[in-house]
């Protein structure tokens, strides 16, 4: 708590086991699925059906708006259910692993000197949904152009797996990655990595260099968007993880799209947190199954700060929090139970808490102001939106805000969009 | 989806603790009368924090504490028994309760309570303390500014123009300065009537210094802790200006880098 004064940050306590520095091991859980993202909506039409096999990498789902966007299969196996919701909105797709499947293989031979070759080949296998654009925090659209891509070589959230390691045996294809990216738009890309360790690989040029810090939240992709080149809704920001960029160069190499991902697991229902190879997608209870302590527990896609309760790895997340559930039923007396429940939420104290959480990037106590009346423009002027949930799941953390300012912001951004008429 | 510490009613908690000190000693050297000032302070704003508790279903927080004990300390004496609990009762309802409870108040319910009964009883004596008190608000600025509920910057900007006015070897700044120090701990540096943006803090302090050092040169007759009660809360209505100025100036800077 103290340590926080002398850094841009705020040092979290722990929050169950450390992570054993092992290196991950491959854990393939026998079901995965592909789901949207959180209040993503995806209107798809199924290319396969119920009971088939599939190959891993092979497309599975087309979005209905985007023709040219689709959905692969995590791993080699059978289909075990479609789950939508009217309008074709997919809910879930449910697969069964089956060892020795096949992967299937792209043809990327274009791909090298035509830029709109890969870009069809990149929305194809469904390594381009692992962009994210701001505002908004969307897939980018399959025509679209940012003002700038940011690749994350560093994730500070607690118990996230650090990219570095990872990064350096795959120097090559993180370089081939990053130059796909760069022949992919005009836009400038910058590489954001944590001051202790860095890459030392070679960089295709127009690679801007940029130090974070340590501390959270400084590594988080929003604030270094809100520095060094705010998105706006006409001049959007795209940003990547590096893990990603190198699926992106290998998958240019050889045409397979990479099967595993490596992912976090930890939280103090656990007896051991540790790091692991899984699929996309990979069942959360699977995974996470051999480590549990007994009791109650809720499971989460991402860290104990951004999570939410799932049953399957979020798209993007590389982290599972499990954590111990309160079931105690608490004995309060009736009126304060009643004044709970009519009373107007204490409103955030500004303290130095409030402006570490952001890393002192920008005005807190204005913004949780702004946020808190829903005034878009002052939102627009401090630059919020560069902004996206996880990037104040910290200050939600450390104020304990009700409603969450998570909840806040994307009703916020939500509302922004609609005007926009960007949806 | 953990929670953490810093919600309002313990920023609330960990003032109080930072008073602690002061507020002890001032207890230790004050006795029956002072207990006495104290307890009455705290059962008037008590008192109205449980009527809006009732009729509004405001939470009632810890910080009515934090103002009662400021009242009880700095304002007046002799007042009687009415006319502490009229200004109590103004200053508790109507610059923090009509506004939704501490957190949501312009500002700070005992400067407005403090500055009401000054103005409104002109005669009444003000308040003297022991040098032991005064020594007592530096540990309360410090353990403050170690948790982070006080602004670092408020502190030290004020620290800094009352030293170089001290510097300057003026009697009427060195016999000011022991108030304007416990008057910084107890009404200044409130987190939620203060200045929020760095830029807006460092103002906050400095003016609030600047405001003591004028009071001292060329108010006369007027006793220490009436001057900085009074620049206290002629700084407390700057400290919105300050931010705004600070944010403008800070969206302006940013527009020149970003385009």
């Amino acid at each position: 708590m103290f340590g926080s004064i002398f850094s841009a940050g705020l040092i979290m306590p722990r929050v169950g086991p450390p992570l054993t520095p092992d290196a991950p091991a491959l854990h393939i859980t026998d079901e995965a699925a592909i789901t949207p993202a959180h209040g993503e909506e995806l209107r798809v039409d199924s290319l396969v059906g119920d009971g088939d096999s599939v190959a891993q990498g092979q497309p599975l789902l087309r979005l209905r708006a985007m023709p040219d966007m689709y959905l692969t299969a995590p791993m080699a196996g059978r289909v075990a259910k479609i789950e939508l919701r009217p309008g074709h909105r997919l809910s879930q797709m449910m697969l069964f692993h089956e060892a020795g499947g096949d992967r299937y293989a792209y043809d990327v031979s274009q791909a090298g000197h035509d830029t709109d070759e890969l870009r069809r080949v990149l929305q194809m296998s469904g390594l381009w949904r692992m962009l994210r654009s701001r505002p908004f925090g969307h897939v980018p659209k399959p025509g679209a152009i940012p003002a700038a891509i940011f690749v994350m070589a560093t994730d500070s959230r607690p118990d996230a797996p650090d990219p570095l390691p990872r990064l350096a045996s795959r120097e090559e294809e993180f370089s081939r990655g990053l130059d796909a990216l760069a022949r992919l738009t005009e836009a400038r890309i910058f590489l954001c990595e944590a001051e202790a360790s860095s890459y030392t690989g070679a960089l295709p040029g127009g690679v801007t260099r940029i130090r974070t810090g340590k501390v959270h939240p400084n590594g988080l992709s929003g604030l270094m968007i809100h520095r060094h080149m705010p998105a706006r809704v006409e001049a959007p920001v795209w940003d990547i993880h590096a893990k990603d960029v190198a699926d992106i160069g290998s998958f240019l190499e050889t045409g397979y799209v990479p099967a595993t991902r490596v992912v976090s697991i930890s939280g103090d229902a656990l007896r051991e947190a540790k790091l692991v190879q899984c699929q996309p997608g990979a069942d959360l209870r699977g995974l996470s199954q051999s480590l549990l302590r007994p009791g109650p527990h809720a499971v989460l896609s991402g860290s104990f700060l951004d999570g939410r309760p799932a049953h399957w790895l979020s798209h993007r997340d590389r982290q599972v929090t499990v954590l111990t559930r309160d079931t105690s039923t608490k004995n309060r007396h009736w009126f304060n139970e009643a004044l709970d429940h009519v009373s107007r939420r204490a409103p955030i104290i500004p303290t130095a808490a409030l402006d570490l959480a952001f890393g002192r990037a920008l005005p807190s106590a204005a913004l949780i102001r702004i946020l808190a009346s829903g005034d878009v423009e002052g939102f627009t002027r401090l630059g919020g939106l560069s902004l996206l949930e996880e990037d104040v799941a910290l200050a939600d953390y450390a104020t304990g805000a009700s409603p969450r300012l998570m909840t806040q912001l994307r009703a916020l951004l939500d509302r922004i969009e609609e005007e926009e008429g960007v949806a | 989806m953990r929670r953490g510490m810093w919600d309002r009613e313990m920023v609330a908690a960990l003032l109080l603790l930072a008073l602690m000190p002061m507020v002890l000693t001032w207890l230790w050297f004050g006795g029956l009368d002072a207990i006495g000032r104290l307890s009455l302070t705290l059962i008037i704003s008590g008192v109205w924090h449980m009527v809006f508790m009732l009729a509004r279903a405001q939470s009632p927080s810890l910080a009515g504490v934090l103002s009662a004990i400021a009242v009880a300390m700095i304002a007046p004496e002799d007042l009687g028994l009415i006319r502490l609990a009229l200004g109590v009762s103004f200053g508790t309802v109507m610059a923090e309760l009509v506004f939704g409870g501490w957190g949501r108040n312009v500002l700070n319910p005992a400067t407005v309570t403090i500055a009401f009964l000054g103005f409104g009883f002109p005669a009444a004596p003000w308040p003297d303390f022991v040098a032991p008190v005064f020594w007592a608000a530096l540990p309360a600025l410090a353990i403050g500014a170690l948790f982070g509920i006080l602004s670092m910057r408020v502190i030290i900007a004020a620290f800094a123009v009352l030293g170089i006015a001290y510097s300057g070897g003026d009697p009427a700044i060195s016999a000011i300065l022991p108030a304007a120090v416990l008057v910084l701990a107890l009404l200044v540096t409130d987190p939620v009537a203060g200045a929020s943006t760095s830029l807006g803090r460092w103002l906050y302090g400095a003016v609030y210094g600047g405001f003591v050092v004028l009071f001292a040169h060329e108010w006369q007759g007027a006793a220490p802790v009436q001057m900085t009660v009074s620049a206290a809360f002629l700084a407390s209505l700057f400290a919105p200006l300050f931010d705004e100025a600070a944010l403008a100036l800070w969206v302006r800077q940013r527009r020149k880098r970003h385009g």
